[in-house]
Formats: structure tokens, C-alpha cells, sequence
């Protein structure tokens, strides 16, 4: 219902600091119609040209400036994920996507305040470096 | 006589919201500009930072309501009772969070909100002093799978009815008369994989005059049904496939006197003029006789069932809905 809301078009791409390529990200929307705090989203994860990245090598944020693994995410009740505006998802890995065309696969799940199950959403997608 | 008003439901444009196609001030003048003159808003949806907003961001609000002239007739609240994935929010921290949202609605220059289906019925008490100090009014929705059956919402009537207070009704979603199941649920789900002799065995219900609530509460799963799941698409839509009811509109009969607010549900406006699921002239009549007096508010959830590729067509979905509203309305009420 909701995997149109999943991936940003054309967001991801290799992040640098101080001159080191240290992963790559991506931009989504929420798979649900309303903004929820980041306390309640239950699912990130990337598949990289067939290889699941370990959660451990994640990052989230909603601000570009608070930075969170998804288990220290479970206690961020005060950054709120608007509707309308991207979550930042990194993915930690030295030298980041090599250059030329990657199969990606983003899956994002959030809890809702009144539905049963979790709200999930699956892109497939092109990344070209 | 009744006193009907019609009004939008922003949730109705959700889609252009998201992908920045129209901002919230967009959506106001593009439906000023077509004649509509009050909003049902969902504050965590279009106004950033709810239910504590920047004074930045109240202050814009502000200048476009003045600027449409446009009437802000209710606000959507939710309640994050899970907001922590180890525990649930106990009765203050719900009370607490909702007293935001009464504060937030007032500043917003809302009257009523309306509470999300499943809101516990034990905040109310501890939550009056609030309603009362600021005027404002809640209701729970019953929504369709969530509607009138459930323990949930019997207790909130009931504790609605004890405390007798005109700052506590009910907002009640039409997707409980369907009168068949939405054909772009159908489609939608058969354009991800889902097979359709599911369909097929819920339209047979609808028409026998029941839908797939009583069915299950007559039958439980039967073995009938499960073979008709055979994917995961099938399977997700099984277990929502309750949540299109067939009552009729007596079962409001004994609610009209806390009834504050309708959702009127949009799946999919026909080239006929007429939503295809509910039957709003039958529904408008009733509520005539009734003496209803306040706003029916169009809902568009055919956004939700889009296949891909295909157009995204909320702003003429929702006109054309509204037409179809306000000439009801004009035949029945003059």
C-alpha cells in the first residue's frame, strides 16, 4: 500500500568526510500518512547487490545532525519522522559503493497507533555511482 | 430540517502533499478556489512539528486561513499508545499527550477533534477539565473493523454516555454502509500479485446482504475462505477484508444525539457521478430525517490504491465527489 513511498529517487549516493568516502546514503519517505517519532519505526534494510548489510552498519536521521543505529532509534521520542520529509539512511562502508550500476533494496516498517501489524514498504531500485 | 455542511478532508491529497506537488497552502486555495470553505486536517500529517508546532509555523497557518477565508473544522489525533516498543503509554501519558493536542487544536482555532479508533475510554474523565477550559470536543471514530461490535468502542459509549458531556461525541466513517467492496481494492491488489477468486468470494457476500464482519462472526475462517488465500498479497487483504461493513444506517439511531462529525469515505468516484461502494443520496436522506446538524466531510482513500504507473487522481476524485454531495444535499435540503 505503501512501497510508493519507499526511496527518493535519485538520493542515493557515496558520503564523504573529511575526504574519506565513509558509505553511502539514501533518502525515503514514510510508509504510513502521518509523521510518527523515530521511537516507532520497527524495520530499515538495505540489501546491497544481493547482500543484506548488517544492521549494526546503519545510521538513521530525520535532521541531518542527530545520527542513530536503529536499536538507540528505539528510544528517539522526540525526533519526529514528518510526513513529507526524508529519513536519511547510511550505510557505513569504507569506500562506499564502487562506481557504476547496484541492485539496491530498501525495506522500511513502521508501528501505527491503531493497526495491528506494522506498516511495510519495499522498493527495488537502480544506484548508479 | 437538517442543517448539513460539506467540507474536505486533507488526508484526501495526501499524495500531493507528499511528493511536494502542492504545499498545505497550495491545497487550501486550490480548494477555496473550487468552492470548498471547510478542512479536516491530521496535524502529524501537514503541520510540522504536532502537536507542539513552532511559533513560525502557527503564524503561517494563521495568514493562510485568513488569507482563504477557509473553515478548519476538525483536527485527526492520533494517540501514540505504542509509542515505546517494550510498553504501552500509561492513562496519564496518554492524558498527557492529548492535552497537547487539545492545546494545539485550540491555537489552530479547531473546535473538535477527532480521536483514532482503539483511543482508551479511561482517558476521557482526567481529560474534561481540559475539554472544558478550552471548548474543544473529541470523538472517537468508529471506522469499519473498529466499528459499534468492538470492546473498545462499547466502552468508550459507555463511558461517553456516563459522563454526559457535550465536549465527547463519536465521528463516524461510512466505510461501515458499504453497500459492495471497493473495485480499486481489488484491482490494486490483483496489480501486486493477489489472485481473484478472494474477490470474487467477498463480492458474493456483499451480495447476499452481509459482508465479510458477519461472515466471520457467523463462520470464523472457514476452510472455504483459507483456500482462497494463496500469496502473501491475498493473505494481507483476508485479514483486511473486514473492514468494508454492510449495516444499515438504523444502527446510528441510538448515536445521532453524540454524533459530531461524518468521514464521508471516497474509494472511487464512477463516470455515473456516484461513489462506487456508497450510496451518499440514501445515506444524506437519513440523515435529514434525523435533523443532523453539522459537516460531512469527504475522505478519499482511493489514493491509498494507485497501481503503479497509473495517475494519481485526488483533486478531481474529490471534486467530483464534492459535486456529488453538494447536489444531494441540494435536493434534499433546498
Amino acid at each position: 500500500m505503501f512501497d510508493n513511498n519507499v526511496y527518493i529517487k535519485d538520493t542515493c549516493k557515496n558520503v564523504e568526510e573529511n575526504g574519506q568516502v565513509i558509505g553511502y546514503e539514501m533518502q525515503t519517505n514514510i510508509t504510513y500518512y502521518r509523521g510518527i517519532p523515530m521511537s516507532m519505526i520497527v524495520k530499515i534494510e538495505v540489501c546491497e547487490d544481493g547482500v543484506q548489510v548488517p544492521a549494526e552498519n546503519i545510521r538513521i536521521s530525520v535532521d541531518y545532525v542527530d545520527w542513530f543505529t536503529l536499536s538507540e532509534a528505539e528510544t528517539a521520542v522526540n525526533h519526529k519522522w514528518e510526513y513529507g520529509e526524508p529519513l536519511y539512511v547510511r550505510v557505513l562502508k569504507e569506500g562506499g559503493l564502487s562506481e557504476g550500476t547496484h541492485q539496491m533494496v530498501l525495506t522500511e516498517a513502521v508501528r501505527t497507533a491503531y493497526i495491528p501489524l506494522p506498516l511495510e514498504g519495499t522498493k527495488t531500485f537502480e544506484a548508479v555511482i | 430540517m437538517s442543517r448539513i455542511k460539506t467540507c474536505v478532508s486533507l488526508y484526501s491529497l495526501q499524495d500531493e502533499y507528499l511528493n511536494k506537488r502542492m504545499s498545505l497552502k497550495d491545497i487550501l486555495w486550490f480548494l477555496k478556489n473550487n468552492g470548498v470553505e471547510g478542512i479536516e486536517i491530521l496535524p502529524d500529517q501537514m503541520i510540522h512539528g504536532a502537536p507542539n508546532p513552532s511559533e513560525e509555523t502557527f503564524a503561517a497557518w494563521d495568514e493562510m486561513i485568513k488569507e482563504t477565508g477557509m473553515t478548519p473544522v476538525i483536527a485527526d489525533v492520533f494517540l501514540n499508545t505504542n509509542l515505546y516498543n517494550n510498553r504501552t503509554l500509561t492513562r496519564r501519558e496518554c492524558v498527557d499527550l492529548l492535552v497537547q493536542e487539545v492545546k494545539m487544536a485550540d491555537r489552530l482555532g479547531i473546535k473538535l477533534l477527532r480521536l483514532v479508533s482503539m483511543t482508551p475510554y479511561d482517558v476521557l474523565e482526567p481529560l474534561l477539565p481540559t475539554l472544558e477550559k478550552y471548548q474543544v470536543t473529541v470523538a472517537l471514530e468508529i471506522h469499519a473493523g473498529m466499528a459499534f461490535d468492538i470492546p473498545q468502542t462499547q466502552a468508550f459509549i459507555e463511558e461517553m454516555k456516563r459522563l454526559n458531556s457535550p465536549y465527547i461525541g463519536l465521528v463516524i466513517d461510512t466505510g461501515i454502509f458499504c453497500r459492495r467492496l471497493p473495485r480499486v481494492v481489488a484491482n490494486y491488489n490483483m496489480s501486486i500479485g493477489g489472485t481473484s477468486e478472494i474477490y470474487d468470494f467477498v463480492n458474493a457476500r456483499f451480495d447476499e446482504g452481509i459482508d465479510m464482519k458477519q461472515y466471520f462472526a457467523a463462520n470464523g475462517w472457514t476452510d472455504e475462505f483459507k483456500a482462497l488465500i494463496k500469496n502473501g498479497v491475498d493473505e494481507f487483504f483476508a485479514h483486511t477484508s473486514d473492514g468494508y461493513e454492510n449495516l444499515p444506517y438504523t444502527v446510528l439511531d441510538e448515536y445521532m444525539p453524540y454524533i459530531k462529525h461524518f468521514h464521508f469515505k471516497l474509494f472511487e468516484m464512477t463516470e455515473e457521478g456516484v461513489e462506487y461502494s456508497m450510496d451518499y443520496k440514501g445515506l444524506l436522506e437519513y440523515l435529514h430525517e434525523k435533523h443532523y446538524d453539522g459537516y460531512v466531510s469527504t475522505e478519499y482513500e482511493g489514493n491509498r490504491f494507485v497501481p503503479a504507473g497509473e495517475p494519481m487522481m485526488e483533486k478531481e476524485q474529490v471534486l467530483a465527489h464534492q459535486a456529488y454531495i453538494r447536489k444531494c444535499l441540494k435536493e434534499i435540503q433546498g
